[in-house]
């Protein structure tokens, strides 16, 4: 006996003290429930549409639903995509090229004033910080008729800058920014000023490289947010041409809804894949920065 | 010898390539350098829109004929406006239950998967829930509005088949916010979640190890330990769905298009209608401007209230 009390044997006997009461088995029977049951709820209707969009349009309307696909009449993708009236794939790379542009540009601006507003000292820098801070508490609600108005002014209303401009920077990001690199230590910067680094080395080769967590955090929600943007294209575009996905989707529902469940469907599945797969590769980083940052989609 | 002392007097100057500036000058015009983009960006479609909205609200403006003084009348409308506090009282309920609805279940989720589990059940689980969070609420919306058709809809079958009747989830006035309500419900509480157990897996261990030395159980140990110390996530969360929910927009803009009638019109959507249908830019920027008023003072008064419920360790 005396052999078996080392310190590894300690947790062993705690958890055995620990008797399971017959409330708490049910309190975690409950949870387990709540968890598989919502799990169950969550991905229903993705697998419903993913089942649906490939039931020949004829039955897409049928019941019982299906929750795994039955059929696979593929033709409903080449449909929408081959589809006379629109080109579908045009608003793939329209929403690709506004979101890639938005998260870079984002991811430019907000590191640069993090740098300024976290590392260096100028007259004038808490009060413009003060600034970003402040607009964090504005709604988007209410800048959006001011933003219209200079949109339309500025002639640029039914093209891409109108999406593009308004998000080339982001109070949140400048704040998550400025903290993370207000936190990294001050000998380093230090050393890399006796070596000879100027300003701007010392922001692209040494803060940077050391961002990684957060800069991808806030790549990966800016691009999210621009992808699934619908208000901005709502307002701002009027040509099918210059459509992104969401605001390409709600039009479409209006017209071919009623008649074809399937085609609208599969036209939703296209427009949401790449977020699937992205989420499938980057799930880890994905939910870590939903945490650290406070952002969602 | 001195002659050799003299150039390492000069790494200064070598340092500083233009001569007269200071080292605090030029990091002085660094710092501005640096932060121009951003803030140009933030002067042109924040500080700008917040100083045009505040003047929008003293002008009659249909942005086809130039903009004419209005005086208090924009202001004075809304007290008489009884359509938008009817569309405030949708905002609020709709605010409310999906605020509460997505926190208790966001908690509860995120204390059911802090649990041991084998790593793929897990992996499985937070994958199938927090993946609608990343989904384009518009589309999903579109998804949403098949499935909750009355007649030949996924969700009237599903309840026909433990024998309850059909809802008319869209097309009643009393169902139509609690719809628009579910499928927020559906696409946030995963984001919850994670907010959640993010902040479970904050709270150190020993804390739990003490409890149980103490003979507390599963609930003793919920209320006195996670509780208060899951209370400045709490706090968080709450903030910013409360925030998120009050301006809900692409969500019922969709689903419901605001119907029947006004019964699940939100105020964004509101303001929205009144702006670019209407054309009643500055009526539209007053009752914004209310929105942003309501905003603040709901924040202010939960930073407030906070002291009494949220305790820093």
């Amino acid at each position: 006996m005396a052999t078996t009390t080392g310190p590894a044997a300690e947790p062993v006997t705690i958890r055995r003290t620990y008797r399971k009461s017959a409330w708490l088995r049910l309190g975690e029977a409950l949870l387990w429930l709540l968890l598989i049951g919502v799990a169950i709820i969550e991905i229903a209707p993705i697998s419903w549409m993913f089942s649906t969009s490939l039931r020949d349009p004829k039955n897409s309307f049928d019941l019982p639903p299906d929750f795994w696909p039955t059929a696979l009449h593929w033709q409903n993708y080449l449909a929408v995509i081959n589809s006379p009236d629109i080109e579908f794939m045009l608003f793939f790379w329209n929403s690709l090229k506004i979101a890639l542009i938005v998260t870079a540009a984002q991811l430019l601006t907000c590191s640069m004033a993090g740098y300024a507003f976290g590392r260096l000292r100028f007259f004038g820098r808490d009060i413009l910080f003060g600034l970003f801070l402040a607009s964090l508490m504005v709604p988007a609600t209410v800048t959006l008729i001011p933003s219209f108005i200079i949109i339309r002014s500025l002639d640029l209303m039914n093209t891409h800058w109108a999406l593009i401009l308004p998000s080339v920077t982001s109070a949140f990001g400048v704040f998550l920014l400025r903290q993370h690199f207000k936190s990294l230590p001050e000998e380093l910067l230090d050393a890399a000023k006796i070596d000879g680094a100027g300003y701007f080395r010392v922001y692209w080769q040494i803060l940077l490289p050391l961002t990684g967590p957060a800069l991808s955090a806030l790549g990966i929600f800016t691009f999210l947010a621009s992808w699934n943007n619908f208000v901005g294209p709502l307002l701002f575009l009027r040509d099918w041409d210059k459509f992104t996905f969401p605001i390409a989707i709600a039009t479409i529902r209006g017209y071919m809804g009623s008649g074809n469940q399937s085609e609208v469907l599969a036209g939703i599945m296209i427009s949401i894949f790449p977020l699937l797969v992205f989420f499938l590769l980057a799930q880890r980083w994905i939910v870590q920065g939903a945490a650290i940052t406070g952002l969602k989609g | 010898m001195t002659s050799t002392a003299l150039p390492d007097d000069g790494i200064d100057r070598q340092a500083n390539p233009q001569k007269g500036t200071t080292l605090a000058q030029r990091e002085a015009w660094a710092g501005y350098l640096f932060a121009t983009p951003a803030l140009l960006g933030l002067l042109a479609f924040t500080v700008l829109p917040i100083g045009a909205s505040l003047v929008l609200i003293f002008l009659h403006y249909d942005l086809l004929t130039p903009p004419k003084w209005a005086g208090v009348e924009n202001v004075t409308r809304l007290t008489t406006d009884s359509r938008m506090f009817k569309i405030y009282w949708n905002s609020l309920r709709l605010t409310v239950g999906a605020t509460f609805l997505n926190n208790v279940l966001g908690l509860l989720l995120a204390v059911g998967l802090n649990r041991a589990m084998p790593w793929g059940l897990r992996y499985l689980l937070r994958t199938s829930i927090f993946f609608p969070v990343m989904t384009t609420t518009a589309s999903l919306a579109v998804v949403w509005r098949f499935l909750l058709t009355q007649d030949r809809g996924v969700v009237n079958f599903l309840i026909g088949q433990i024998g309850l009747d059909p809802v008319p989830w869209l097309s009643s006035s009393a169902w139509a916010l609690v719809s628009a309500m579910i499928y927020d419900v559906w696409k946030a509480c995963g984001y919850l979640m994670v907010i959640y157990l993010a902040g479970l897996q904050g709270i150190p261990a020993v804390y739990y190890e003490a409890a149980r030395i103490d003979g507390a159980g599963f609930w003793q140990q919920f209320r006195n330990v996670t509780l208060p110390l899951i209370s400045p996530t709490a706090f968080f969360a709450i903030v910013i769905s409360l925030i998120g929910a009050f301006q809900i927009f692409d969500n019922v803009y969709v689903l419901t298009e605001g119907g029947p009638g006004d019964a699940s019109r939100v105020i964004a959507m509101y303001i929205y209608e009144k702006a670019f249908r209407g054309f009643e830019m500055g009526y539209a920027s007053a009752v914004s401007f209310t929105l942003f008023v309501i905003l603040i003072t709901l924040t202010l008064l939960q930073f407030l209230g906070a002291r009494r419920w949220v305790h820093y360790e």
